[in-house]
């Protein structure tokens, strides 16, 4: 009784479909709940963007998802696209979660985000300068307490004087960025150092072209491919004085066991450059030189995805085989030139972050176009003690690390995890900053395996990471990765921590012709 | 006083090495105490040197080696003019050394670092020892200096690079890196600034009072500390010889520590241990004799 009631209501669905007039089954359950939703303004009323694309998913039966979800798999297992999880036992490589349903984000919102992310990594890039190479301007006008950079652990003293074309501290920058419960778009944190993730920017474009090619088509997305070509443009804009033309540009990568060994690879591919390790380089005369079958061959600018300790033996760690030895005195020199510079981490250190809107304004003269999240310092005895009264409302996050590792958020903590956090920052106060825990926007998403028949759609938190390179001027890729915490209420989308992704679509403005 | 320098670094390897790369730190400053007239690098194999000021203000000269070679030599030449400086006249108030701009200005020698991390025994020891000069902060610092060379004695390879300031003040023994790094330490820890300082002493031994007999000496190179004293400026003290620094030392450079002021660090492919020979000789020159 109960089948026949089921199948006659799919029968009736796929009727009303054909004429046009099904309002909703893949959304009729959807709870937006207190959250900002990218695609809800309210329950059943979807925003505007969203709308041409809602039509085309409810048109797709379920069956025609599960294909699509299939297809996806295999463009994904085909193109060998995994990441690892660090500290996982079973086999660490794991095929990449990419949601079929794309985050659309409009030409006018994203004109904001673009302008606002063009401003702080031009401020950065005037801070690096500053700090390594200027007369360190923000620490003698009390910009930023000079003893906190200089207690910085990426505050990088060997990196003094090191020469940095045109000032291009942050060639590559990843700027994290949220939108809070009002839909407000705030900068979570920056990635200056080595930052990753654009290769799923452009593999998630490449397979959701494929498996939604129609939807894709009906809109105007601006596109992403062009990356590899940004970035070899503006790694070329480092090449020094004397290098040959045009200049031999590699990617230095720690080796197969980072987890970003995909990306290096990737991204040497997409730029037609060398992809080598510190063993296939080597120094003369403060000069380096790659190892070919014919012999050495004259390196001139070094895409490097080898963190600054592990550069250089004979200035960092001794014992590290993963650099090149004499490398910083070469770029000291002025004979090969890094992207990223040296000593960058100091100016993504997450209390420093708390003074970007400061450097901004004291940089640039200009007011933040985005606004950061509300961080406490933990130094200053007053903000400690009133952190410490609410630890189980708060965010906290290690100063220094990045990938959302050692980050305790506190509603979804233990009481232990609490009372070890708490005495930490009672430690040591500088290692630790608190946020606000940020009610992150969230996004339809498929929850449950489509091709085991199944295929809800539940709102899960998203965060963007867009990449901004810095050549000869400023440009940020069309959108950026979009992570997902896959996990139900989770607002943790690190894919070392078990995130998803979504194609990201930034639409071209309308005076372009676009359907909008 | 004008001293011709020596500064000889050989390295013998049982095997070929290659791929050697160097940073020295061997070329004397000028400052108000010192002018360098001259500076030579020479190595063999021979190489092409690229010379930089570090963050510290201290000549670095980094070089490699590229070719097998089972010897490295590193011969630096230089000669400086040292002058005396008047005695430590200055007679700050404690509270001066809390005055936001002289912390401000003084904030990478205040904290520990990695030869200079005190624990709460070493800061007992310091208090204890400044207690009786009350808050005269020169009175304090002299106290500390001269418990260094009364209470530990000078023993030539009785530590090596990297042993903990407080095993020192627990041993009551060290070289002169030691001794250094332990006033540094006490100093820091009653909040007065201090750093570590590499150079050259023109006498017989590294331990030794008095100027010496001979016209040449053949030493190691030499570290002491320098005390920054509000109103006055750095103050430098030798506390492996019990004197505040004079004529006779040449300085090298400053830093937090000895990490920040190595002599000579490198590394190399191949060759397994090597044997290296360090050798200073410092000359009295006469005007005459250095044109």
């Amino acid at each position: 009784m109960q089948g026949a009631l089921a199948l006659r209501g799919t029968v009736l669905a796929r009727e009303l479909l054909m004429q046009g007039r099904m309002t909703s089954d893949l959304f009729t359950d959807y709870q937006v709940e207190d959250f900002f939703d990218e695609v809800f303004a309210a329950p059943g009323e979807i925003r505007a963007h969203y709308r041409p694309l809602a039509e085309r998913l409810r048109a797709l039966r379920p069956e025609e998802l599960q294909r699509r979800a299939r297809l996806r798999d295999t463009i994904l297992r085909n193109l060998g696209i995994t990441f690892a999880v660090y500290g996982e036992a079973q086999g660490i490589e794991r095929t990449w979660p990419l949601d079929l349903i794309p985050r659309i984000i409009p030409a006018d919102e994203w004109r904001h985000v673009e302008r606002g992310l063009v401003q702080r990594v031009r401020a950065l890039n005037c801070f690096l300068e500053d700090l390594y190479l200027g007369e360190r301007a923000a620490l003698r006008d009390g910009v930023i307490p000079a003893w906190l950079v200089q207690s910085s652990a990426g505050f990088c003293r060997e990196a003094y004087g090191i020469p940095v074309p045109r000032g291009a501290h942050c060639v590559v920058a990843g700027i994290d960025v949220v939108r809070d419960a009002r839909g407000t778009y705030r900068v979570l944190e920056d990635n200056l150092r080595t930052p990753s993730g654009v290769s799923y920017v452009l593999e998630n474009r490449a397979t959701l072209t494929r498996v939604l090619p129609h939807v894709f088509a009906q809109h105007r997305v601006r596109p992403v491919n062009h990356y590899g070509a940004s970035l070899l443009s503006a790694l070329r804009n480092l090449a020094p004085a004397n290098a040959s033309d045009p200049p031999r540009i590699v990617v230095l990568t720690p080796g197969i066991y980072n987890s970003a060994y995909f990306e290096h690879a990737f991204l040497a591919r997409q730029m037609g450059i060398e992809l080598v390790e510190g063993r296939d380089l080597v120094v003369d005369d403060h000069v380096v030189f790659m190892r070919t079958t014919r012999g050495l061959s004259r390196v001139d600018v070094i895409y490097r995805r080898v963190d600054d300790e592990f550069l250089d033996p004979a200035v960092f760690r001794s014992d590290s085989i993963l650099g090149v030895p004499g490398l910083l005195a070469a770029v000291r020199a002025g004979n090969v030139s890094l992207a990223n510079a040296i000593g960058n981490g100091v100016a993504d250190d997450k209390a420093v972050y708390a003074y970007v809107p400061a450097l901004i304004r004291f940089y640039l003269g200009e007011e933040p176009i985005l606004p950061n999240v509300e961080t406490y310092l933990l130094w200053e005895p007053a903000q400690r003690a009133a952190v410490l009264s609410r630890l189980h409302e708060l965010v906290v996050k290690p100063v220094d690390a990045s990938g959302g590792y050692g980050i305790v958020i506190g509603p979804k903590a233990t009481e232990e995890e609490l009372a070890a956090v708490r005495k930490s920052i009672e430690a040591k106060p500088r290692n630790y900053i608190a946020q606000e825990v940020v009610a992150l926007s969230r996004h339809p998403t498929f929850v449950d395996d489509l091709q085991r028949g199944g295929g809800r759609i539940e709102g899960r938190h998203i965060d963007l990471r867009p990449f901004v390179l810095t050549g000869e001027k400023i440009e940020v890729i069309p959108g950026g990765l979009t992570r997902v915490a896959l996990r139900k209420g989770s607002l943790v989308v690190n894919s070392s921590q078990g995130g998803g992704s979504k194609d990201t679509w930034v639409l071209a403005a309308d005076e372009d012709g676009g359907s909008g | 006083m004008r001293f011709a320098i020596d500064y000889t670094s050989e390295f013998k390897y049982p095997e070929a090495v290659w791929d050697s790369q160097n940073l020295l730190r061997a070329c004397p400053t000028t400052d108000a105490r010192q002018t360098l007239l001259h500076y030579e690098l020479k190595t063999v194999p021979a190489a092409r040197v690229h010379s930089y000021m570090d963050y510290w203000g201290t000549r670095v000269d980094a070089f490699g080696a590229r070719p097998p070679h089972d010897r490295l030599l590193i011969h630096a030449r230089s000669s400086v003019e040292t002058r005396p400086t008047g005695p430590m006249a200055a007679a700050p108030a404690w509270k001066r050394l809390s005055e936001p701009a002289f912390v401000q200005a003084h904030l990478e020698y205040l904290a520990p670092s990695r030869h200079t991390a005190w624990n709460e025994a070493l800061r007992a020891e310091a208090e204890r020892r400044a207690a009786p000069a009350g808050a005269d902060i020169v009175g304090v610092v002299l106290s500390l200096h001269r418990m260094m060379g009364s209470s530990l004695a000078y023993v030539p390879g009785s530590t090596t690079v990297g042993v903990d300031v407080n095993d020192v003040l627990r041993g009551r023994k060290g070289v002169c890196q030691d001794f250094a790094h332990l006033l540094i330490a006490m100093c820091r820890s009653l909040g007065i600034p201090a750093r570590y300082v590499s150079g050259y002493l023109f006498s017989e031994s590294a331990q030794s009072e008095g100027e010496p007999e001979v016209e040449c000496v053949k030493v190691k190179t030499h570290a002491w500390t320098e005390v920054a004293i509000p109103g006055a400026g750095w103050w430098g003290l030798d506390p492996t010889n019990r004197q505040e620094i004079g004529p006779r030392h040449v300085k090298i450079g400053h830093g937090r520590d000895y990490d920040d002021v190595l002599p000579l660090r490198g590394v190399y492919l191949g060759g397994g241990d090597h044997k290296l020979d360090v050798c200073v000789s410092i000359r009295r020159a006469t005007a005459a004799q250095q044109q």
